[in-house]
Protein backbone atom coordinates (compact mmCIF):
# COMPACT_ATOMS: atom_id res chain seq x y z
CA UNK A 1 0.00 0.00 0.00
CA UNK A 2 1.46 3.19 -1.51
CA UNK A 3 0.33 6.60 1.11
CA UNK A 4 0.31 10.04 0.06
CA UNK A 5 0.07 13.44 1.23
CA UNK A 6 -0.25 16.49 0.09
CA UNK A 7 -1.21 20.03 1.55
CA UNK A 8 -3.91 21.76 -0.02
CA UNK A 9 -4.83 24.61 1.25
CA UNK A 10 -8.32 25.83 1.91
CA UNK A 11 -9.80 23.10 1.35
CA UNK A 12 -11.47 20.49 3.90
CA UNK A 13 -9.69 17.34 4.94
CA UNK A 14 -10.27 14.83 1.56
CA UNK A 15 -9.03 11.56 1.56
CA UNK A 16 -9.20 9.19 -1.44
CA UNK A 17 -8.57 5.75 -1.42
CA UNK A 18 -7.52 4.11 -4.90
CA UNK A 19 -8.27 0.36 -5.14
CA UNK A 20 -7.27 -2.29 -7.45
CA UNK A 21 -10.56 -4.33 -6.45
CA UNK A 22 -12.85 -3.73 -3.87
CA UNK A 23 -12.40 -6.54 -0.88
CA UNK A 24 -12.48 -6.78 2.68
CA UNK A 25 -9.21 -4.93 3.41
CA UNK A 26 -10.83 -1.60 1.26
CA UNK A 27 -13.86 -2.15 2.96
CA UNK A 28 -12.27 -2.11 6.56
CA UNK A 29 -10.20 1.04 5.75
CA UNK A 30 -12.89 2.71 4.50
CA UNK A 31 -15.30 2.17 7.70
CA UNK A 32 -11.86 3.21 9.94
CA UNK A 33 -11.81 6.41 8.09
CA UNK A 34 -15.47 6.72 7.93
CA UNK A 35 -15.63 6.42 11.94
CA UNK A 36 -13.08 9.42 12.10
CA UNK A 37 -15.19 11.98 11.51
CA UNK A 38 -17.63 10.89 13.76
CA UNK A 39 -18.93 13.89 15.93
CA UNK A 40 -21.28 14.57 18.14
CA UNK A 41 -23.57 17.82 19.07
CA UNK A 42 -22.74 19.58 22.42
CA UNK A 43 -24.63 22.31 23.81
CA UNK A 44 -23.59 24.89 25.80
CA UNK A 45 -24.64 28.02 27.26
CA UNK A 46 -24.09 29.84 24.14
CA UNK A 47 -25.31 27.18 22.30
CA UNK A 48 -24.40 23.93 20.19
CA UNK A 49 -21.08 23.19 19.34
CA UNK A 50 -19.75 20.21 16.76
CA UNK A 51 -17.13 17.98 18.72
CA UNK A 52 -14.99 15.75 16.79
CA UNK A 53 -14.73 12.68 18.33
CA UNK A 54 -10.64 12.68 18.75
CA UNK A 55 -11.25 15.90 20.64
CA UNK A 56 -13.68 13.62 23.54
CA UNK A 57 -11.80 12.73 26.67
CA UNK A 58 -14.69 10.99 27.89
CA UNK A 59 -18.30 10.99 27.71
CA UNK A 60 -20.54 10.73 31.10
CA UNK A 61 -23.81 10.05 32.63
CA UNK A 62 -24.61 12.00 35.32
CA UNK A 63 -27.93 11.61 37.27
CA UNK A 64 -29.49 10.48 33.20
CA UNK A 65 -28.00 13.48 31.65
CA UNK A 66 -24.92 13.11 29.46
CA UNK A 67 -21.66 15.33 29.59
CA UNK A 68 -19.03 15.53 27.20
CA UNK A 69 -16.10 16.33 28.25
CA UNK A 70 -12.87 17.54 26.04
CA UNK A 71 -9.72 18.50 27.46
CA UNK A 72 -10.62 21.10 28.94
CA UNK A 73 -14.34 21.94 28.26
CA UNK A 74 -18.08 20.16 29.12
CA UNK A 75 -20.54 19.36 27.01
CA UNK A 76 -24.23 18.89 27.29
CA UNK A 77 -24.84 16.24 25.03
CA UNK A 78 -28.85 15.05 24.12
CA UNK A 79 -29.26 11.30 23.53
CA UNK A 80 -28.15 7.95 25.44
CA UNK A 81 -25.53 6.29 26.16
CA UNK A 82 -26.91 3.68 23.93
CA UNK A 83 -27.16 5.98 21.32
CA UNK A 84 -23.50 6.73 21.73
CA UNK A 85 -22.53 3.25 22.12
CA UNK A 86 -24.10 2.28 18.27
CA UNK A 87 -22.05 5.09 17.07
CA UNK A 88 -18.55 4.44 18.28
CA UNK A 89 -17.95 0.76 17.59
CA UNK A 90 -14.47 0.10 15.96
CA UNK A 91 -13.46 3.75 17.12
CA UNK A 92 -11.27 4.22 20.09
CA UNK A 93 -14.00 4.83 22.90
CA UNK A 94 -14.95 2.24 24.95
CA UNK A 95 -17.16 1.57 28.07
CA UNK A 96 -15.13 1.79 31.16
CA UNK A 97 -18.14 1.54 34.02
CA UNK A 98 -21.84 1.76 34.30
CA UNK A 99 -21.62 5.46 33.55
CA UNK A 100 -18.92 6.49 31.39
CA UNK A 101 -17.00 6.02 27.82
CA UNK A 102 -13.34 6.94 27.66
CA UNK A 103 -11.36 7.42 24.54
CA UNK A 104 -8.99 5.51 25.02
CA UNK A 105 -6.61 7.22 22.40
CA UNK A 106 -6.03 10.01 25.46
CA UNK A 107 -5.28 7.49 28.34
CA UNK A 108 -2.36 8.07 29.58
CA UNK A 109 -1.96 5.09 32.44
CA UNK A 110 -4.19 2.91 34.12
CA UNK A 111 -3.45 2.40 37.60
CA UNK A 112 -4.50 0.18 40.37
CA UNK A 113 -4.91 1.62 43.17
CA UNK A 114 -5.65 0.79 46.78
CA UNK A 115 -8.80 -1.63 47.78
CA UNK A 116 -7.79 -2.75 43.94
CA UNK A 117 -10.22 0.00 42.85
CA UNK A 118 -8.76 0.84 38.66
CA UNK A 119 -8.02 4.52 37.65
CA UNK A 120 -7.87 5.79 34.41
CA UNK A 121 -5.28 8.94 34.27
CA UNK A 122 -6.00 10.86 31.41
CA UNK A 123 -3.77 13.44 29.17
CA UNK A 124 -5.55 15.69 30.88
CA UNK A 125 -4.70 14.08 34.48
CA UNK A 126 -8.26 13.45 35.13
CA UNK A 127 -9.12 10.47 36.53
CA UNK A 128 -11.68 8.21 36.11
CA UNK A 129 -12.84 5.14 38.01
CA UNK A 130 -12.73 1.79 35.58
CA UNK A 131 -14.92 -1.00 36.05
CA UNK A 132 -12.64 -4.35 36.11
CA UNK A 133 -15.24 -5.56 34.03
CA UNK A 134 -14.85 -3.80 31.16
CA UNK A 135 -10.96 -3.57 31.46
CA UNK A 136 -11.09 -6.74 28.76
CA UNK A 137 -13.06 -4.20 26.29
CA UNK A 138 -10.09 -1.85 26.79
CA UNK A 139 -7.61 -4.54 26.29
CA UNK A 140 -9.08 -5.55 23.13
CA UNK A 141 -9.00 -1.64 21.55
CA UNK A 142 -4.85 -2.28 22.26
CA UNK A 143 -5.47 -5.77 20.46
CA UNK A 144 -7.11 -4.59 17.70
CA UNK A 145 -4.65 -1.36 16.67
CA UNK A 146 -2.33 -4.02 16.91
CA UNK A 147 -0.40 -2.47 19.70
CA UNK B 1 -5.32 -21.97 25.91
CA UNK B 2 -8.39 -20.65 27.66
CA UNK B 3 -10.62 -20.76 24.48
CA UNK B 4 -9.36 -24.72 24.30
CA UNK B 5 -10.63 -24.58 28.13
CA UNK B 6 -13.39 -22.60 27.91
CA UNK B 7 -14.93 -24.42 24.88
CA UNK B 8 -14.12 -27.87 26.63
CA UNK B 9 -16.36 -26.48 29.49
CA UNK B 10 -19.08 -25.41 27.32
CA UNK B 11 -18.84 -28.73 25.20
CA UNK B 12 -18.79 -30.93 28.23
CA UNK B 13 -22.19 -29.47 29.79
CA UNK B 14 -23.76 -29.47 26.73
CA UNK B 15 -22.92 -33.34 26.25
CA UNK B 16 -23.96 -34.09 29.71
CA UNK B 17 -27.13 -31.96 29.43
CA UNK B 18 -28.13 -33.72 25.71
CA UNK B 19 -26.92 -37.30 27.44
CA UNK B 20 -28.76 -37.12 30.49
CA UNK B 21 -31.90 -35.66 28.34
CA UNK B 22 -32.00 -39.05 26.24
CA UNK B 23 -31.47 -40.85 29.05
CA UNK B 24 -34.87 -38.89 31.23
CA UNK B 25 -36.73 -40.04 28.21
CA UNK B 26 -35.28 -43.57 28.27
CA UNK B 27 -35.22 -44.50 31.70
CA UNK B 28 -36.45 -41.59 33.51
CA UNK B 29 -34.89 -39.41 36.10
CA UNK B 30 -32.37 -40.85 38.69
CA UNK B 31 -30.52 -39.49 41.43
CA UNK B 32 -27.40 -39.15 40.01
CA UNK B 33 -29.28 -36.89 36.78
CA UNK B 34 -31.60 -34.84 39.45
CA UNK B 35 -27.64 -33.54 41.23
CA UNK B 36 -26.46 -32.73 38.42
CA UNK B 37 -29.41 -30.71 37.06
CA UNK B 38 -29.73 -29.26 40.36
CA UNK B 39 -26.02 -28.56 39.92
CA UNK B 40 -26.99 -26.80 36.38
CA UNK B 41 -29.99 -24.84 38.09
CA UNK B 42 -27.65 -23.48 40.97
CA UNK B 43 -25.06 -22.34 38.49
CA UNK B 44 -27.07 -20.54 36.86
CA UNK B 45 -28.37 -18.69 39.67
CA UNK B 46 -25.14 -17.55 41.21
CA UNK B 47 -24.14 -16.70 37.44
CA UNK B 48 -27.01 -14.27 37.60
CA UNK B 49 -26.42 -13.40 41.05
CA UNK B 50 -22.41 -12.41 40.08
CA UNK B 51 -23.63 -10.74 36.62
CA UNK B 52 -26.08 -8.27 38.88
CA UNK B 53 -23.06 -7.83 41.83
CA UNK B 54 -20.68 -7.01 38.23
CA UNK B 55 -23.01 -4.63 37.02
CA UNK B 56 -24.75 -2.72 39.63
CA UNK B 57 -21.90 -2.37 42.24
CA UNK B 58 -18.56 -0.85 42.31
CA UNK B 59 -16.89 -2.65 45.51
CA UNK B 60 -13.07 -2.93 45.80
CA UNK B 61 -11.91 -6.33 44.60
CA UNK B 62 -11.82 -8.12 48.16
CA UNK B 63 -14.92 -6.62 49.31
CA UNK B 64 -17.13 -7.81 45.99
CA UNK B 65 -15.58 -11.30 46.34
CA UNK B 66 -16.36 -11.52 50.01
CA UNK B 67 -20.21 -10.33 49.42
CA UNK B 68 -20.02 -12.86 46.39
CA UNK B 69 -19.02 -15.46 49.13
CA UNK B 70 -21.68 -14.76 51.40
CA UNK B 71 -24.49 -14.51 48.18
CA UNK B 72 -23.14 -17.81 46.92
CA UNK B 73 -22.47 -19.39 50.68
CA UNK B 74 -26.22 -18.49 50.93
CA UNK B 75 -27.45 -19.34 47.98
CA UNK B 76 -25.76 -23.25 48.27
CA UNK B 77 -26.94 -23.86 51.38
CA UNK B 78 -30.72 -22.15 51.02
CA UNK B 79 -30.81 -24.80 47.51
CA UNK B 80 -28.82 -27.55 49.57
CA UNK B 81 -31.21 -27.68 51.97
CA UNK B 82 -34.56 -27.45 49.75
CA UNK B 83 -32.69 -29.98 47.28
CA UNK B 84 -31.56 -32.32 50.64
CA UNK B 85 -27.55 -32.05 49.89
CA UNK B 86 -27.01 -31.80 53.61
CA UNK B 87 -27.94 -33.18 56.69
CA UNK B 88 -28.54 -30.63 59.45
CA UNK B 89 -25.42 -31.46 61.05
CA UNK B 90 -23.19 -30.89 58.06
CA UNK B 91 -24.61 -27.38 56.53
CA UNK B 92 -21.56 -25.59 57.31
CA UNK B 93 -19.47 -27.84 54.32
CA UNK B 94 -21.00 -25.26 52.29
CA UNK B 95 -19.03 -22.39 53.44
CA UNK B 96 -15.77 -24.74 52.42
CA UNK B 97 -16.70 -25.99 49.22
CA UNK B 98 -17.73 -22.49 47.85
CA UNK B 99 -14.85 -20.97 50.05
CA UNK B 100 -12.31 -22.99 47.76
CA UNK B 101 -13.93 -22.04 44.28
CA UNK B 102 -14.15 -18.43 45.33
CA UNK B 103 -10.47 -18.03 46.58
CA UNK B 104 -9.24 -19.65 43.15
CA UNK B 105 -11.35 -16.97 41.29
CA UNK B 106 -9.88 -14.15 43.32
CA UNK B 107 -6.47 -15.11 42.80
CA UNK B 108 -7.38 -15.93 38.72
CA UNK B 109 -9.18 -12.77 38.92
CA UNK B 110 -6.03 -10.73 40.39
CA UNK B 111 -3.65 -12.17 38.17
CA UNK B 112 -5.96 -11.75 35.08
CA UNK B 113 -6.20 -8.19 36.08
CA UNK B 114 -2.52 -7.36 36.63
CA UNK B 115 -1.85 -8.95 33.32
CA UNK B 116 -4.45 -6.38 31.44
CA UNK B 117 -3.17 -3.29 33.08
CA UNK B 118 0.40 -4.54 31.95
CA UNK B 119 -1.10 -4.93 28.17
CA UNK B 120 -2.60 -2.12 27.99
CA UNK B 121 0.14 0.26 29.15
CA UNK B 122 2.54 -1.08 27.21
CA UNK B 123 0.13 -0.63 24.88
CA UNK B 124 -0.35 3.42 25.56
CA UNK B 125 3.57 3.40 25.31
CA UNK B 126 4.17 2.30 22.13
CA UNK B 127 1.33 4.30 20.75
CA UNK B 128 2.51 7.35 22.56
CA UNK B 129 5.84 6.63 21.58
Amino acid sequence: MRIEKRLVEGRPLTVIIEYPEWNESVESLVRKIGRMDISFVGKTEEGSVNIGISDVYYIENVERKLFIYTEGDVYRFDGSMSDIESRIEDTALVRISRTCIMNTDHLKEIKQIRNSHLEAVMDNDEKLIVSRKYLPDIKRIFKREGI
Amino acid sequence: MKRILRDTCILSALMTLSVFVISIVWVGMTDEIKLVLELFILSFIISLGNYFLDEYTSLPMIGSYAVKYIAATGLVMLFGFIAGWFYRSNFWMAFIYVGIVIVLAYFIDAFKIKRDIDYINSGIKKKKG
